[in-house]
């Protein structure tokens, strides 16, 4: 995929940057308002990340260029304003979602293949990885075209590990995908292990390769040893 | 004591006492002057009775005139010079009473005999202007004490009355909402003073939260940027992959405590936004419906620790901002979850105006500071914020939160409508 990267914070910018390279991803990066305005007017992404808080102009003014020129690039915003209000402007600008600072790499990921996803496929969600394939929007999973039966928390697991393939998510990142961040969870967040094991049981019961592993006991990581 | 009732005790006490010693000094002086003129009198008589036994070489009749008598009486031996003021009585023969009087006993010589006189006058007239006098004395006292309480009564309550209206205006003001403090029209400089002095203090209070206020605000969203590099930096860091065990175990910590710290962050914004009453609009909830679906969310940690979960819930409908009810909530499970033992319970309750969430408890005792901020058991990994933010929630849509341990059991009540 295609992204646009608009942030300020250099430091961010690279983590962010380094996270989606790889894969075949097209990364791209505008640090103040008239690069990333001149970029968007120029090219076509597949998502751009929006940084609210630019140093020349007002990120939701971005929005609204995107929108004058009829372009279908799905944007996720970022923003350290934890302010609905901003959320709600955004969303009705056109963005497609909204992501507030500190966050997880793996959670922006995720957003962002969601984004993607539902842009690409207009409906027809799906997520293939070597014999798992996925329907988002069905909520079916199969392996090698056996059927996996999961809970919603074991699925969302799986998709979220899928957008997240080859990294090591933490279970701090996984428990505020799951159970949301305003839920103000303990550190202790052992309830992940039982879904992680139930998701790695089943796949493996449907004749799945073992993705899974356990990495250093901070999180988990996904892919191809 | 109120001002008015202690200046009215000392007022009317001190009036009491002044009153009462004139009174008595009143009448020890009358009394004084009238026996002073009854005295006179007598000697008056006791002289007239001596020049009529030097004139005629005899005594006067004893005659009884009007209220006054006079006797005589020879006596023997050698005594000279009686002269003695005494009270006696004094019987009237007209009106055959025993009224009080006053008499002189002195001597008389004549033809070489002494005879005792005794002039006894009555002192029923002077007794009665003692009387009258002492009589109105009286009435005056108690009619100056009756207005006296009268006047603290009417006069002082309505002149303290600008006073009071000030105090009433001070108790209800609040530094978080913006208004000032109302003039009390008044005529006396010092309530005119005091009310300057408050709106002076009440606008310099308000200055202080303001900015107060903004620097929290700017320090937090200050915050926000390095804390997201951090976590992002870590994310990174965590993909190189090439760590030891331990360095895993480091990472893992540093993990821990940027979770704190953003999410200790975003409850203060929180707090600091519904203080601020910038939330969006309320709607209609079915509260009831939320509570099951928190039942649900909650599930894993409730099996984590063993615990049971009783809910009987009525169908409610109340009016706040969906995601306040959320958090509300989410605060009072995630509390009475940490705060429970191994395989307890938590009894969930719910009817139109009241919900009352109650938790078997670990800890027996619990501060009274509950709902303060960063007030927290020793052994809670919260960080104390969250039932600060619950009360504030519920503070801000009129409800009322309430916290009591009864039969070894924490029970958090939500009155929806305040009692009262």
């Amino acid at each position: 995929m295609k992204i646009l990267v608009i942030e300020d914070e250099q430091a961010l910018l690279e983590s962010i940057l380094a996270y989606f390279i790889g894969e075949g991803n097209i990364c791209e990066f505008a640090s103040n308002f008239a690069s990333a305005s001149e970029k968007i007017a120029l090219y076509n992404y597949d998502c751009i990340l929006l940084d609210l808080g630019l140093p020349d102009g007002e990120g939701l003014e971005l929005l609204s260029q995107l929108k004058q020129l009829k372009k279908k690039d799905g944007v996720l915003i970022l923003s350290a304003r934890h302010s609905l209000d901003d959320r709600l402007a955004g969303l009705d600008l056109g963005a497609d979602d909204y992501l507030v600072k500190p966050f997880h790499l793996s959670e922006l990921k995720a957003r962002v293949s969601a984004i993607v996803r539902r842009k690409n496929f207009d409906g027809h969600n799906l997520i293939t990885f070597n014999e798992i394939k996925v329907d988002v929007s069905a909520m079916k999973t199969s392996v090698s075209n056996n059927q996996v039966v999961l809970t919603k928390k074991e699925f969302d697991l799986l998709v979220y590990f899928l957008a997240n393939k080859n990294k090591i998510v933490t279970k701090n990142a996984m428990a505020e995908h799951l159970w949301g961040d305003e839920m103000d969870l303990s550190n202790d967040f052992d309830f992940i292990y039982t879904h992680v094991k139930n998701l790695k049981k089943k796949l493996a019961e449907a004749g799945g390769k073992d993705y899974l592993r356990s990495v250093y006991g901070i999180g988990y990581k996904f892919g191809e040893a | 004591m109120k001002l008015s009732t202690r200046y009215n005790r000392v007022n009317l006490l001190t009036s009491l006492v002044i009153l009462i010693i004139t009174g008595i000094i009143y009448y020890v002086v009358i009394h004084f002057i009238l026996t002073e003129r009854l005295d006179r009198d007598l000697a008056v008589e006791e002289n007239e009775i001596r020049q009529y036994t030097q004139t005629y070489q005899k005594l006067p009749l004893p005659a009884s005139y009007l209220d006054q008598q006079v006797s005589y009486k020879e006596i023997n031996g050698d005594v000279s010079n009686i002269r003695d003021f005494s009270y006696t009585s004094y019987v009237n023969p007209k009106e055959n009473e025993i009224e009080p009087g006053r008499s002189l006993v002195t001597t008389v010589n004549l033809k070489g005999k002494i005879y005792q006189v005794t002039i006894t006058k009555s002192r029923v007239e002077s007794e009665d202007l003692v009387r009258i006098i002492l009589f109105i004395t009286l009435g005056v006292t108690v009619v100056l004490l009756l207005s006296l309480i009268l006047i603290n009564r009417f006069v002082l309550s309505r002149l303290w009355r600008p006073f009071y209206s000030i105090l009433n205006r001070m108790k209800t003001f609040e530094v978080t909402k913006m208004e000032t403090i109302k003039e009390e029209p008044t005529q006396v400089d010092e309530f005119r003073e005091l009310n300057e002095s408050v709106n002076a203090m009440a606008k310099k209070v308000r200055q202080d939260y303001k900015e107060l206020k903004s620097f929290t605000d700017n320090a937090s969203h200050e915050m926000m940027t390095p804390l997201a590099v951090i976590n992002s930096k870590l994310d990174s860091l965590l993909q190189t992959e090439t760590f030891t065990e331990q360095q895993g175990h480091l990472l893992e910590d540093i993990y821990h405590a940027t979770g704190r710290l953003s999410r200790l962050h975003q409850s203060l914004l929180l707090l600091a936004k519904i203080e601020n009453n910038i939330i969006p609009d309320a709607e209609n909830i079915d509260i009831q419906e939320m509570l099951e679906g928190k039942i649900r969310q909650f599930q894993e940690l409730f099996d984590k620790d063993g615990l049971e979960v009783r809910s009987k819930l009525e169908n409610t409908e109340i009016t706040m901002s969906r995601y306040l009810a959320d958090i509300l909530l989410n605060n009072l499970f995630s509390n009475s979850v940490r705060h429970n033992h191994r395989g307890g319970r938590i009894d969930v309750k719910l009817t139109s105006n009241i919900l009352i969430i109650s938790n078997t408890g670990k800890d027996k005792s619990v501060q009274d500071r509950i709902f303060d901020r960063f007030s927290k058991s020793a052994e809670s990994e919260g960080m104390g914020l969250g039932l600060a933010i619950s009360k504030q929630i519920c503070t801000l849509y009129g409800f009322e939160l309430e916290y009591s341990y009864l039969d070894n059991r924490h029970s958090f009540k939500v009155y929806f409508k305040k009692s009262l």
